[in-house]
């Protein structure tokens, strides 16, 4: 059950999210690496001025002004990659799912017998990697 | 396929060339019709005028197309329904031709929708999320054009007959004529993307490259300007020539302004596109139709160009389109930083080039003319402003340091896409002579000042200068875009029109709609003929179901009822 994601970040986990959008948010203002790597020593100058802070009180309230100065100051046309969510490209070529192959006619599979042989054995090796790792699911989880 | 349509299309392109040069230089034009149903007084007829302007323009067409298809060839390469996109770019060709040569509104209503869904069909090519609502964009704005349409149908079923070329000499000051007029710009507006319907164009460019060189820079938008020109006598008498001149004015500017904070490279050649369409319209609104359909068909030469050297450029950065991520490409693909070189300098009206001989042309008239201060205030500025966009767009892609991720991707010699695009640039250096000796028979007396005439020149090199300083500074130092961060979103985001136009207008229509549908669809509805009745009849049923459950009382209780019913019948 410690496998299930919590929705909890950590305050760590949230100082970092916010110096990667802070960084990505300067890519798109300055796209010559040389000029980005300054203005990215500068903005990690200000983030590490109050790293050591043990006071969680006043982390919290740095943290809460980092985003709101993120959010007045984010670029009005952010500089995505294309075939990330928000290119241009993403999602152009669309892959079927695993599960669309069990629903081909018998003569289709009959075109690729040696893949259709093993994939039933193979279904079982996935199955049985996916427990080793994460552990079996829930029986109140398969049904509502 | 490909090979067969770039054939035929470029024979297409031949016969209408000859048909062309003779027509205009024998005064020619043809006018077939075909007569279908002849009922008493009623008979439906199929007409097509062949003139020198519909020969030209469809010659145009079919050039670029042919060209575009050959170098999809290359582009497209890797989609597995490669017919299916050549079948649709034929069918656009065909709604294109269909509505050029047509003289009456109904052959011309068939063209423009077919027009507006193909356009939507390609939009949608890449079955993504942004392409779905490009097209959705795209399709409803070319909507409003087509219902402009059908209801100028019906206004001018007044007059007895669809051919609107017969009635423009005796219909003037007609109140009917001032309804259909209006309507006609509304469509041509909504066509070309001007003021209130300008957020699909930039939108649209979700498709992919080929369709946007063809489609979205030389033949869908400017199918507007065309109709206009063709009703250009509905503006000459009545008040729209203002509306219109103030519309397409705007138009210019604020899609000026955007391009020069715009990032994506198709969405700058697209605002682009759309200065010079509001060029074209405002210079139609003037009173110059001519020197519109001139400035049409020079600009879709090198805009077709420009949208293709972007296609190569976009292959070798793997779908990359944003203009951060490349720098410094001059060095390395120099044919296709020729071509891409010279259709931006045709842009900007750099002299003797194709852009130049319209270009400069029309800012002479509107300087020999005299019209308001603000006009030509605005015209001059967006002159200088193509010049700002264009070099800080060269700026950021072809000089500079070397900004690309990777090496091996700069592939300039795949000979399919570079020979499409040799063949637009020898037209791009000569189509403006060429079309400037056949059109202009005589040429336009203009007398100006000598540094009125000197003005274009001022302005396009004020317009490099600044172009050149502001991409410098951006690139390299401080970005200025923070230190005016209102103004620079309202100016990048195009005026925030395109969410007037999209939040705006229907978020309190879905808004009530989802209050509707929950109490009325999925409640009282649900309660007087769904639902209700299901509940009601099973009800019923359990009740008389008690009935049907062989309960001896019930039988001995029926019989003494019908012994006292037939009692009471017989006896009494």
């Amino acid at each position: 059950m410690a496998q299930i994601p919590l929705g909890v970040k950590t305050h760590a986990q949230k100082v970092c999210s916010l110096y990667k959008r802070a960084l990505r948010n300067l890519e798109a203002y300055y796209d010559r690496r040389h000029v980005y790597r300054y203005q990215a020593v500068l903005l990690r100058e200000r983030f590490d001025k109050h790293a050591k802070e043990t006071n969680m009180i006043k982390a919290n309230e740095f943290l809460k002004e980092g985003e709101e100065e993120l959010f007045l100051k984010q670029h009005p046309i952010p500089k995505y990659f294309a075939t990330s969510p928000g290119g241009v490209a993403h999602e152009r070529v669309v892959t079927p799912p695993d599960w669309v192959l069990d629903y081909w006619h018998p003569l289709e599979k009959a075109q690729y017998p040696e893949y259709f042989k093993k994939r039933e054995q193979r279904k079982k090796e996935f199955v049985a990697m996916w427990e080793k790792e994460y552990g079996k699911p829930d029986e109140k989880d398969k049904h509502h | 396929m490909c090979f067969n349509s770039f054939f035929f299309l470029f024979f297409f392109m031949l016969i209408n060339y000859f048909f062309f040069v003779y027509f205009i230089m024998n005064g020619l034009s043809v006018f077939f019709e075909w007569e279908i149903i002849s009922f008493n007084s009623m008979s439906i007829v199929m007409s097509i005028l062949l003139d020198w302007m519909s020969l030209l323009f469809m010659m145009f067409v079919s050039l670029i197309s042919s060209v575009v298809i050959f170098y999809s060839k290359s582009y497209m390469n890797s989609e597995l329904n490669l017919n299916r996109f050549i079948i649709l770019v034929l069918m656009f060709v065909f709604s294109m031709v269909l509505l050029i040569i047509s003289p009456n509104l109904i052959s011309i209503l068939l063209g423009w929708d077919g027009l507006g869904l193909i356009s939507y069909c390609l939009v949608i090519y890449y079955q993504n999320l942004k392409s779905y609502n490009a097209g959705m964009l795209t399709a409803l704005s070319n909507r409003i054009g087509d219902v402009m349409i059908l209801m100028v149908i019906c206004w001018v079923m007044n007059y007895g007959s669809w051919n609107y070329i017969f009635y423009f000499d005796f219909m003037k000051n007609d109140y009917v004529m001032f309804i259909i007029s209006f309507m006609i710009i509304i469509a041509a507006m909504t066509k070309s993307a001007q003021i209130p319907f300008s957020s699909w164009l930039p939108a649209a460019m979700a498709a992919p490259t080929p369709v946007s060189a063809l489609v979205h820079s030389s033949t869908l938008v400017t199918a507007g300007v065309y109709l206009l020109i063709r009703f250009n006598y509905l503006l000459i008498d009545m008040f729209f020539f203002k509306v219109l001149l103030f519309l397409s004015i705007l138009t210019m500017f604020m899609s000026g302004i955007s391009a020069n904070y715009e990032f994506d490279l198709k969405k700058i050649i697209a605002l682009s596109t759309l200065s010079q369409l509001g060029l074209m319209m405002s210079i139609l609104s003037l009173g110059f139709p001519d020197i519109a359909f001139f400035h049409l068909l020079t600009h879709a030469m090198f805009k077709a160009l420009l949208f293709m050297c972007a296609g190569v450029i976009i292959h070798m950065m793997n779908d990359i389109q944003d203009i951060r991520y490349m720098g410094g490409l001059s060095l390395y693909i120099p044919l296709t930083s020729l071509c891409l070189n010279i259709s931006n300098l045709s842009l900007c009206g750099i002299p003797f080039l194709s852009g130049f001989y319209s270009k400069d042309l029309i800012l002479e008239m509107v300087s020999f003319n005299s019209f308001n201060l603000m006009v030509f205030i605005l015209f001059y500025l967006s002159t200088g402003l193509t010049v700002f966009y264009t070099f800080r767009l060269i700026m950021y892609v072809m000089i500079n340091d070397f900004n690309l991720m990777m090496i091996y991707n700069l592939y300039d010699e795949d000979y399919i896409m570079l020979n499409s695009m040799f063949v637009l640039l020898f037209m791009s250096l000569l189509s403006g002579s060429f079309l400037s000796w056949f059109i202009f028979s005589y040429p336009y007396m203009i007398y100006l000042p000598f540094n009125l005439k000197l003005m274009v020149i001022y302005v396009s090199i004020l317009g490099s200068i600044l172009g050149f300083m502001v991409s410098n500074m951006g690139i390299y130092s401080l970005n200025k875009l923070l230190l005016s961060y209102n103004l620079s979103s309202f100016l990048c985001l195009m005026w925030f029109m395109p969410n007037l136009s999209t939040y705006g207008l229907s978020y309190i229509y879905l808004n009530f709609s989802q209050i509707l549908f929950k109490n009325i669809d999925m409640g009282w509805s649900e309660i007087y003929s769904g639902k209700g009745i299901f509940n009601i009849l099973k009800n019923y049923s359990v009740f008389y179901n008690i009935y049907q459950m062989n309960n001896f009382k019930i039988y001995l209780f029926s019989f003494i009822l019908w012994f006292m019913i037939l009692f009471i019948f017989f006896f009494i």
